[in-house]
């Protein structure tokens, strides 16, 4: 996958919750600046490999290796499935977007909310959700609310950007508007981005690599590579 | 009107009493907000029982002669106090443990609690003769005198409470809207559901010491309820149901002292009127829009 220390790698990683290996002999690296679509049946382990990936669960053999700016492990920016937010929370779009600023927390900060302020715009406005910033978050539609948690990624200043299915359950052209808009931010802000999905007719032309989850190993390659692979192939040739 | 001057004077007989509902009625429902957005809403059912439980427990060793730190009334309340603490810190231990594991029905184990705690209250008191005229009271609502040392040792640490509440709003935000999002920032989400379970564990504790059970899980529930429809931002969710807490508790106490009726429920069915009066008004706002 290119040249330079690549941004992930997985060292003969098992990886899994508890005792229950999931995915194992996962050995692979993501370069800076590919965009990856992890792709798999359901229950193959591709949220496993996402969780283990933010730090939300342990590996359960081997190692993972995040390499970002001088060494350090990259900021990360993440997108959760739409609805695993609870609509209960009386919280507007600005307040879900302002959540991505927490990382530059601290005492001082703490009692000047308002210097979060240009950053939660700048990340809303990138998005196009700026008209949005009002809005009860829960009243908004499935795209919007991709936007705004999009923009909230975003204003985490992230180097790596990981998205768990962000167009499942939305409509073909709001689909197509939030690629274009993951193609510009990844452009303007030289992301490595990782996005989970169900599907890849809709992405194909999104994704430089892809990441496929299937009978428990997980491999890597160049998207055309990987499509012309059978296996693949097979997957995903019924899809709509 | 009388009568309300007379509960305002400064030389009010129950002026003390007074105070402390007013006080709990603003500080428990800015930790019942998060009861509410977790959807935790049995836990404050269970939680004060097991609180009430644990000052019974404190009631049952003075009754056996251990009296370690209890020599006058104020030590039996302090010794009150830590039974409720423990039992309190231990419950919110047992149950978060147990959630974290996400194994089993959540809802089934806090009836389970419910069930042995309100078990326990009763049980502990009858092996106590001495102490149940005064934990019965506690049970029902009663507002239980409060000396001006121990209203002002109220006030210190539900100031830290309040306090805490606010300084550290994005982090109990946070963790309770999106613990994903909170590991990938580098929070320690671990660290920061201790901090607001201490805060609960604090609030239901002194809580149900000042006015009782029944009345700490009006406050925990009934405010954040009637605030949540007209919420914008947890800030102002905060600030609405300490209002309606506060205010509800006021009330209750007029209404109670002017018609002479007990205190708890009646500050109960103030709070759960203006749940009512929040839900009616905003399906009429609704309406119009």
């Amino acid at each position: 996958m290119g040249t330079g220390e690549p941004l992930i790698r997985f060292k003969h990683a098992a990886i899994g919750y508890g005792r229950k290996v999931v995915l194992s002999g996962v050995d692979l690296a993501v370069e800076r600046d590919a965009f990856v679509g992890v792709l798999g049946p359901n229950g193959s382990g591709k949220t496993t490999l996402m969780r283990t990936l933010l730090g939300l669960i342990p590996c359960l053999k081997g190692q993972l290796v995040l390499s970002g700016a001088g060494g350090r492990p990259p900021r990360l920016g993440y997108v959760p499935q739409k609805e695993r937010l609870d609509p209960i929370f009386p919280l507007s779009a600005y307040d879900v977007a302002s959540m991505g600023a927490y990382r530059r927390f601290d005492l001082m900060r703490r009692l000047r909310r308002e210097d979060d302020r240009p950053l939660v715009e700048r990340a809303l406005a990138a998005c196009g959700a700026s008209a949005l910033a009002a809005r009860a978050y829960g009243d908004l539609s499935g795209g919007q609310k991709q936007r705004v948690l999009i923009a909230r990624a975003l204003a985490s200043e992230p180097q790596l950007l990981v998205l768990d299915e962000p167009l499942a359950g939305i409509d073909v052209s709001t689909q197509k508007a939030l690629i274009e808009l993951l193609r510009k931010l990844k452009v303007e802000r030289g992301l490595t981005v990782l996005m989970v999905s169900h599907r890849i007719h809709v992405e194909r032309g999104l994704f430089t690599h892809v990441l496929l989850c299937d009978e428990g190993e997980a491999t890597i390659g160049p998207t055309e590579e990987m499509l012309s692979g059978g296996r693949l192939r097979a997957l995903f040739e019924n899809e709509p | 009107m009388e009568k309300l001057f007379e509960i305002l004077r400064p030389d009010f007989l129950l002026h003390h009493a007074l105070y402390g509902s007013v006080v709990v009625g603003f500080v428990c429902p800015l930790v019942g907000v998060y009861f509410i957005l977790r959807r935790l809403v049995f836990w404050g059912v269970a939680l004060p029982q097991v609180s009430a439980a644990g000052i019974s427990f404190a009631f049952m060793l003075q009754g056996f002669g251990w009296t370690a730190f209890a020599g006058n009334e104020a030590d039996e309340r302090h010794l009150a106090i830590l039974g409720a603490l423990l039992f309190t810190g231990l419950a919110i231990l047992l149950l978060a443990a147990l959630d974290r594991r996400g194994k089993g029905a959540s809802e089934g184990r806090i009836g389970a609690l419910y069930a042995a705690a309100g078990a326990a209250s009763i049980l502990f008191v009858a092996w106590n003769a001495a102490g149940e005229t005064e934990m019965m009271s506690l049970l029902k609502g009663e507002l239980v005198s409060l000396s001006e040392e121990d209203l002002h040792a109220m006030l210190n640490v539900f100031g830290v409470v309040t306090a805490s509440a606010f300084l550290f709003q994005r982090e109990f935000l946070l963790v309770s809207y999106d613990r994903d999002m909170a590991v990938t920032l580098g929070r320690n989400v671990l660290l920061w559901d201790v901090a607001l379970y201490s805060l609960v564990g604090v609030t239901i504790s002194l809580g149900v010491m000042t006015v009782g059970p029944l009345v700490i899980f009006g406050f925990l529930v009934l405010p954040p309820m009637a605030a949540l429809p007209w919420a914008r931002g947890i800030t102002s969710l905060s600030l609405l149901a300490s209002a309606i807490g506060g205010l509800s508790a006021f009330a209750g106490f007029f209404v109670s002292y002017s018609h002479d009726l007990p205190l708890g429920p009646v500050i109960v069915v103030v709070a759960s009127a203006a749940l009512l009066v929040s839900g009616l008004l905003h399906e009429l706002a609704g309406r119009r829009r």
